[in-house]
């Protein structure tokens, strides 16, 4: 007896170690994913609250000691006096008080580190209380340890954080608290002792199981997995457009953002209105450039490069063009932004950037990217407007290029702009001097390594777009593999191959021109960008004429302007990409070539599918709230049902005056005594069934009811007017019901 | 059902029993039961608990003709059905009738004898006639045999085949009284002989008429499907060797019915079907060995299966 209470005891302690250790695998990642520097006070905490709890010391004794503990880890970690002059317990109460008023003003950014670290101890405190109530109260603890595999899970897909161990770890620990709580779970259904012995042959069974299925599981061998890497899907899902990925603590801030070092992956459309411009004319506009391609995407080489501060009417200080004669159209655009980003887009050719409220702006000489000056203040950038001088590209300045023989051309400029990484696959180079291989100079060059990405092997697609793995280049990837994919597959491709025929070139990003939407009353174009009209496309150095944009993008076309100032021998296509007329634009334009598009008229699954996500996604926050509402509604109601379901249902049957309405009525009847507690076993038949029920209630009712519709059931007859006598029995016994 | 009315004429029968039978108001209504629906009855009992007198009280109450075979191991066919008899004066066999020509008839420790002779009983409870040297006699009706096996001797004895055990409606237990009761025996006892003092309550006719009733008494589709959800149960059951007969579903569906008149319903209800299966089908199914030797009993397995089979508390939906 003794010996198997000792066992017990033993058994349990097992069981708080295993349940410690599955608690510490949620903690293990806190310190790589958020800022939490110093775990071990935490788990300092838990092994104490899980000792107590095994202890079972007194409830007093056992929150007085945990008091104690965060408040001098709390006085440690973020007060300088001595935890014994008490003076700063009043501090901490003000903090505590400050914060709390944060926290309903929503503004979780405020709270305080020392606050933080007491709300983390009450949630730990609780885990342990749950954790006790689970292993020794429920001795259940498979929900707990499948949310621990799928936590775990989760972070090993979707952050930084590597899990190979953590999850062999949980395993072992959630199959042998699994197997020990089975091993309580039948004693205590066996009503039965514990005998040490068996104990000990429950035990090592266990232990030899669970060190087959980790060996098992360690030897097997594992598929790869079926998807592509989902990170880069979730990611174009979500609606987080702003670009201040700055977050805290490493969690990666996802949506068009400046970090493009890994491209490729999926995206979703996402027509959320970000700009509304109005314009004279289509063209695209910038946001920034990249000069590094590192073999999966690109970066800046300067990280912090130098900005240059313009306010305004102070002229735009970078120009791209070289060209002093070249002709150009002076324009202006008005642009509205819709989301709140620090920089703004701005066109070709750009000279000023005015708005109403006086604000300056600086640009990024790197990025050349424009964002505004002292943000700070400001809620974001409003409404500007921009001049610029639209430029006309000559055909002639460009085609003058044969080499890099030109004094602008210098060492530096060439290191920057031809960058290609050591590893980049030789046949990328091979291919761009092949496709080169009989044209003189650059721009010609340049015009054919852009055709070649309108030959029909390229497939313009959003969805089925490769991740370059480990050892891949994008590139490399895309030329010679998969041969589909979006904007960045086309441009960083072409860029690449410039570069690597020593043009210089540059990877630019920004915004098509949006979806026209008529004409304004002062005569202008308007037209709305939505994050469908996100863009990036290459601009190619001519020392002649300047930064040249092109456009390799399967479906789209080029509006940039070209003056063909020499007898041109140029085919027709030049006219094409000159003119540009209205080609089918923007976005989704190889779905426009797809073979579902011949019925185009007739209803489409995939459309409907789309146009669903798409309203779901733009309004699910108010689908969540509803389907919160309605849940908690239905529960509440659920859960109160046997205060209000009497009344319904007599409400309900006692209009009806038929006599075929009695056998539902009293079936009702017998569903609501059953809600009410009153169980009817299967074999019980309604008489004794009605006897024992007019035995709980002190009356003879249901006994009466019951005999009327013993009739109706085994003679199949019902007397007339049986539901008519019957009734007030049968809304007394309804009443009886009501709890 | 004892909180139920009773049929008034039945229920004097029973009261008239109930005279010289102190306790088994059940075994009481169990035989008549039977005897109600034209079926016969086991009783497998020790001696001296009252098999004799029971019967005895219940053909005196309905004024019917009681006749008492014991069974032997010599006993000789001819010795239950009669024979016939060459009488000189006339020049021709003349056929005596033996025992089995009675209306009420106690088969005395049906086990003791040949299995020839107890076929020629057991025909005569099926076919409801005898036929002797090539001539059948028709039985009178009604016709009910009430039959007793001794379970505790084995020695000498013809144990029923089951084939056999199936033409009985009804298999059941005697059973002690208990103190009160047979304190009260013991006083009856000193006064007089109480079976000679019994009157009969009603005549055969009368009898006839009620089993006429009996048969109109209501059995919805619903009982129906209950009845064969029960004895599909025992084909089931894991400790089952041999489930019971169609011949048990109708067995038990017009015992149900008697049962059902006896209560003055004129429709069956599932009380009734659970009452009676455990006597309806006990004797009819086999058990496995290994049941056997686990010391599960045939009624054992039949609250198995009605625990399992859920009443029909809605009417079928066809």
């Amino acid at each position: 007896m003794n010996g198997g209470k000792l066992q017990s005891k033993i058994l349990n302690m097992w069981l708080y170690i295993c349940g410690f250790f599955l608690l510490w695998e949620w903690l293990r990642p806190l310190k790589q994913l958020t800022d939490t520097a110093n775990l071990t006070v935490f788990i300092i905490f838990l092994v104490i609250s899980l000792v107590l709890a095994y202890f079972k010391v007194n409830i007093f004794v056992r929150n007085g000691i945990k008091l104690l503990y965060v408040l001098y880890t709390i006085n440690l970690l973020y007060f300088e006096d001595s935890f014994f002059k008490l003076k700063w317990l009043f501090y901490m109460t003000d903090s505590v008080i400050e914060n709390m008023r944060v926290v309903f003003q929503g503004n979780w950014m405020s709270l305080t580190d020392d606050f933080r670290s007491i709300l983390f101890f009450i949630l730990l405190g609780l885990m342990a209380y749950l954790l006790r109530y689970w292993l020794i109260s429920r001795r259940q603890i498979f929900v707990f340890f499948f949310m621990t595999l799928l936590y775990i899970t989760v972070l090993d897909t979707f952050t930084p954080y590597e899990a190979q161990f953590a999850i062999v770890r949980t395993i072992v620990i959630g199959f042998a608290l699994m197997g020990i709580l089975t091993f309580y779970r039948i004693l205590d259904r066996e009503k039965l002792q514990m005998p040490a012995a068996f104990a000990r042959k429950w035990l090592i069974p266990l232990v030899g199981m669970v060190c087959v299925s980790i060996i098992i599981g360690y030897a097997a061998p594992k598929a790869s997995p079926i998807w592509p890497d989902p990170v880069p899907y979730i990611k174009s899902y979500s609606q987080d457009t702003r670009e201040d990925g700055n977050g805290t603590g490493g969690i990666r801030k996802v949506g068009y953002g400046i970090d493009d070092s890994t491209l490729g992956g999926p995206f979703m459309p996402d027509d959320t209105v970000v700009y509304e411009t109005e314009a004279d004319h289509r063209q695209y506009w910038k946001v920034e450039t990249k000069d590094v391609y590192t073999g999966k995407g690109w970066v800046t080489a300067e990280e912090n490069g130098e900005k240059i501060a313009f306010a305004q009417g102070e002229e735009f200080p970078i120009s791209n063009y070289t060209d002093e004669e070249m002709t150009v159209d002076e324009r202006t655009a008005t642009i509205r932004p819709f989301l709140q980003y620090p920089h703004i887009i701005y066109p070709l050719g750009l000279k000023f950037v005015e708005n109403d409220i006086g604000h300056s702006y600086e640009v990024d000489l790197s990025l050349e990217k424009i964002s505004g000056a002292d943000l700070g203040n400001l809620s974001g950038i409003g409404q500007y407007t921009v001049e610029y001088e639209s430029p006309r590209f000559s055909v002639r300045g460009m085609m003058s290029t044969v080499d890099q023989n030109h004094p602008l051309l210098t060492e530096d400029f060439l290191t920057r702009y031809t960058q290609l990484p050591d590893e980049l696959p030789e046949r990328v180079r091979d291919l761009a001097l092949e496709l080169t291989q009989d044209k003189e100079n650059w721009y010609e060059k340049a015009k054919a390594i852009e055709d070649y990405f309108g030959r029909v092997d390229f497939q313009y697609d959003q969805k089925d777009v490769a991740v370059p793995g480990r050892n891949e280049d994008y590139v490399d990837q895309f030329l010679f593999e998969t041969q589909k994919g979006y904007c960045d597959n086309f441009s960083t491709s072409m860029v690449v191959m410039l570069r690597s025929i020593g043009i210089p070139a540059r990877w630019v990003k920004g915004y098509t021109e949006g979806d026209f939407r008529g004409m304004t009353d002062s005569g202008k174009r308007l037209y709305v960008i939505t994050n469908n009209n996100a863009h990036s496309w290459v601009e190619v150095f001519f020392p002649e004429v300047g930064w040249v944009p092109f456009e390799p993008t399967k479906g789209f076309s080029n509006n940039a302007q070209f003056t063909f100032d020499l007898d041109s021998e140029q085919p027709s296509q030049q006219d094409d990409v000159l003119e540009a007329p209205e080609a089918p634009e923007v976005d989704k334009p190889e779905e426009t070539d797809a073979p579902e598009q011949s019925a185009q008229t007739s209803f489409s699954w995939k459309d409907t599918f789309d146009k669903t996500t798409q309203f779901l996604r733009t309004n699910w926050l108010w689908f969540a709230a509803a389907i919160a509402v309605l849940t908690l509604t239905t529960y509440i109601l659920y859960k109160k049902r046997l205060k209000w379901l009497p009344y319904f249902l007599i409400f309900r049957y006692r209009r009806r005056k038929k006599d075929e309405d009695f056998p539902e009525a009293y079936i009702a009847l017998l569903t609501q005594l059953n809600r009410y507690g009153l169980k009817r076993n299967q074999e019980q038949t309604l008489r004794e069934y009605a006897r024992y029920v007019d035995h709980y209630f002190s009356s003879g009712e249901m006994s009466a009811l019951t005999s009327t519709y013993e009739q109706y059931l085994y003679k199949g007859k019902l007397q007339e007017g049986s539901w008519e006598n019957t009734k007030e029995l049968w809304e007394n016994l309804i009443k009886k019901t009501i709890a | 059902m004892t909180h139920e009315q009773m049929n008034p004429t039945i229920g004097r029968i029973l009261e008239n029993i109930e005279k010289v039978m102190i306790g088994k108001r059940n075994v009481a209504e169990l035989s008549l039961v039977a005897l109600l629906s034209g079926g016969h009855v086991l009783l497998e009992d020790v001696p001296g608990v009252g098999k004799t007198m029971m019967v005895r009280a219940l053909a005196k109450s309905v004024n019917a003709k009681f006749r008492r075979i014991q069974f032997t191991p010599d006993l000789l066919p001819s010795d239950v059905t009669g024979v016939s008899i060459y009488n000189p004066k006339e020049l021709e066999f003349q056929f005596r009738p033996g025992p089995i020509m009675g209306n009420i008839i106690l088969a005395d420790e049906i086990n003791r004898t040949s299995p020839k002779t107890q076929s020629a009983l057991l025909e005569g409870m099926e076919e409801s006639s005898v036929t002797v040297d090539g001539v059948t006699h028709r039985l009178e009706k009604p016709f009910f045999v009430m039959a007793t096996q001794n379970p505790i001797e084995y020695e000498g004895t013809y144990p029923l085949p089951e084939a056999q055990l199936d033409r009985f409606l009804l298999k059941m237990k005697m059973g002690y009284p208990d103190v009160n009761e047979e304190m009260e025996v013991l006083s009856r006892a000193q006064r007089t002989t109480p079976i000679e003092e019994l009157e009969s309550v009603i005549d055969l006719n009368d009898l006839r008429e009620l089993q006429e009733n009996i048969k109109l008494v209501t059995v919805d589709d619903t009982i129906k499907r209950y009845i064969v959800d029960i004895v599909n149960g025992t084909r089931r059951n894991s400790s089952v060797y041999l489930g019971a007969s169609p011949r048990g579903s109708i067995a038990l569906m017009k015992a149900a019915q008697a049962y059902a008149y006896m209560y003055k319903r004129d429709y069956v209800l599932p009380d009734d079907v659970q009452f009676l299966a455990s006597y309806v089908l006990a004797h009819r199914i086999i058990l496995k060995s290994e049941a056997k030797f686990e010391g599960i009993s045939a009624e054992d397995v039949l609250e198995r299966v009605l625990a399992r089979v859920p009443i029909p508390v809605q009417r079928l939906v066809k």
